[in-house]
């Protein structure tokens, strides 16, 4: 209960904010414009359409959690309204929990906006709804869940713009951690090995919830990612959360 | 004191003055390198690690800008990075089949060079081995630019043992066997598609060029006997049954439709009675 009043007035907070605007304007812009990108191509243009879409929609919709989500907690305790809040009968995770769900909810929001726009140009291309594309979008909506949560967690003990780069840090290492992959096959067995197979393993791999070019193409999906992706969004999510409320447990305001 | 009426004709002076100086500049004559900006090109895996998850996006951007690129006849060196820029495509999209076959009609058309776009298209095989059209593409480049019926009857093959290729392959490659005068496989082939054939137009195709194989088996039978008899007999043989009293042939063979082949003794040249295509 108390959690979904601070994920409502969370989310009328962060409507209010005007990035979330400005990046919505030029994510549209973008997809829009993906037309043109579209027409200086040779051969499938939807395709180039299609790419740009959700291109469109995961960067910018990665921004927006970023942005507002790094700001939230520091803002209460810059502007000491926290101590307003933890004065009433709330529980710190309560309230860290209530900010997440907010911002979750302005992202659906958005994400559901930038959608409607996205489906709607493809739809002028294909007159065709494609349900693909709305599987990528679900998927894009889960990496951006688990990214506010890291913004949530730098948020509860960082300034908003080392939070910023450091969420932002955590997005690149998210797509980039495939890559260790190729060392653990041309590292010998052993130690070193070993604890770089445990570094792959635990660091964030957000190519788990890249679907787009597979859906773009109609490419065929291992049947297991479904549920094993949307699985491994919510326990990475869950496991960042903890931690933002250890450390928000932790934290001492004066 | 805030003067709000100076602004708007500020506003139009600075848009006036920023468009004059605009053109101004673009007048100005300098020295252009087109292609110059080319200086570095990294490794298709380099920049898909770099991508972030939007390999499919930058594929786009690369695809687009390559083919701007590779369309300005100004740039004279601009097949220098052909294959690396089209494999960075590849290796961010590499199920993207439009890139593979652009690059090969540039390839073909622009670099006037057919075993750069074969290699383009080779590359797009080995990465999609599902997938026909890449040995189809290529076949036709041997075929019909290198005019090289044996490596066109290979890839014609390999396009035929792939689930889904167009029937035509199969005649392609038997057509291409028949170039090569391996004449068993171009019979077998012939004869699979005559067999199969539920169109009477490819039925009467295959028709033809078994017609085709069987006379140039046939001939070249009769051709080779028609020299051993002058060498025996040191003189032309008068007719093919000749060829049988003298017992270098059992019989004289007959064409596909059981007719005689036509003999001229005075050049010793044998034929068909009709031309394969009109019978």
């Amino acid at each position: 209960m108390i959690i979904s009043v601070i994920a409502r007035n969370t989310f009328k907070e962060a409507v209010r904010d005007r990035v979330l605007y400005l990046l919505l304007f030029f994510s549209a812009l973008s997809i829009v414009l993906a037309r043109v990108l579209a027409i200086l191509t040779v051969g499938d243009r939807v395709k180039v359409v299609k790419d740009v879409g959700l291109a469109s929609i995961s960067f910018f919709g990665a921004l927006m959690a970023i942005l507002i989500g790094t700001g939230l907690v520091y803002k209460e305790i810059e502007k000491r309204t926290i101590f307003t809040l933890i004065s009433k009968p709330i529980r710190r995770v309560e309230f860290l929990l209530g900010k997440f769900f907010g911002l979750v909810l302005t992202l659906a929001v958005m994400l559901g906006a930038m959608s409607l726009i996205f489906l709607a140009v493809v739809f002028l291309h294909t007159f065709q709804v494609e349900f693909g594309l709305i599987l990528a979008v679900v998927f894009i909506f889960l990496e951006l869940v688990l990214l506010t949560a890291v913004a949530v967690l730098f948020s509860c003990f960082s300034t908003p713009i080392l939070s910023s780069l450091f969420a932002l840090s955590f997005y690149l290492i998210g797509h980039f951690s495939w890559s260790l992959e190729t060392l653990i096959k041309r590292t010998p067995a052993g130690a070193t090995r070993t604890i770089i197979q445990i570094i792959y393993m635990l660091l964030p791999d957000l190519e788990n919830f890249n679907i787009k070019t597979e859906v773009v193409q109609n490419l065929p999906l291992p049947s297991g990612i479904w549920l094993g992706a949307f699985g491994y969004g919510v326990v990475y999510t869950a496991f960042i959360l903890l931690l933002a409320v250890l450390v928000f447990r932790r934290r001492d305001f004066i | 004191m805030r003067k709000p009426k100076l602004f708007l004709p500020a506003i139009v002076l600075s848009l006036a003055a920023i468009a004059g100086l605009k053109l101004h500049l673009d007048g100005l004559p300098r020295v252009k390198t087109p292609g110059a900006g080319i200086v570095y090109v990294p490794t298709g895996p380099y920049v898909k690690a770099a991508s972030f998850g939007y390999a499919s996006f930058l594929a786009d951007v690369i695809y687009v800008w390559a083919i701007q690129y590779y369309s300005n006849p100004k740039i004279t060196n601009r097949f220098d990075h052909f294959i690396r820029i089209f494999g960075i495509i590849a290796d961010l999209n590499p199920h993207w089949f439009d890139p593979y076959e652009v690059a090969a009609l540039i390839a073909q058309d622009d670099a006037g060079d057919p075993e750069l776009a074969i290699k383009v298209l080779e590359d797009g095989a080995a990465r999609n081995p599902d997938q026909w059209f890449f040995p189809f593409s290529a076949g036709h480049y041997v075929r019909d630019k290198l005019k090289d019926p044996d490596r066109a009857k290979a890839y014609f093959k390999k396009t035929s043992e792939i689930p889904g290729a167009p029937e035509l392959a199969k005649r392609l490659y038997a057509d291409a066997a028949y170039k090569t005068m391996d004449y068993e496989t171009s019979w077998a082939t012939w004869k699979e598609v005559y067999d199969t054939a539920t169109d009477p137009q490819i039925k009467k195709i295959a028709s033809n060029h078994l017609y085709q194989v069987k006379s140039a088996v046939d001939i070249a039978v009769l051709k080779s006997a028609l020299t051993r008899f002058r060498e025996i007999r040191g003189r032309a043989a008068e007719n093919l049954e000749e060829l049988v009293t003298a017992r270098l042939l059992k019989s004289v063979p007959l064409d596909f439709d059981e007719k005689e082949y036509v003999y001229d003794s005075k050049t010793g040249e044998v034929r068909t009675a009709v031309l394969f295509w009109k019978r």
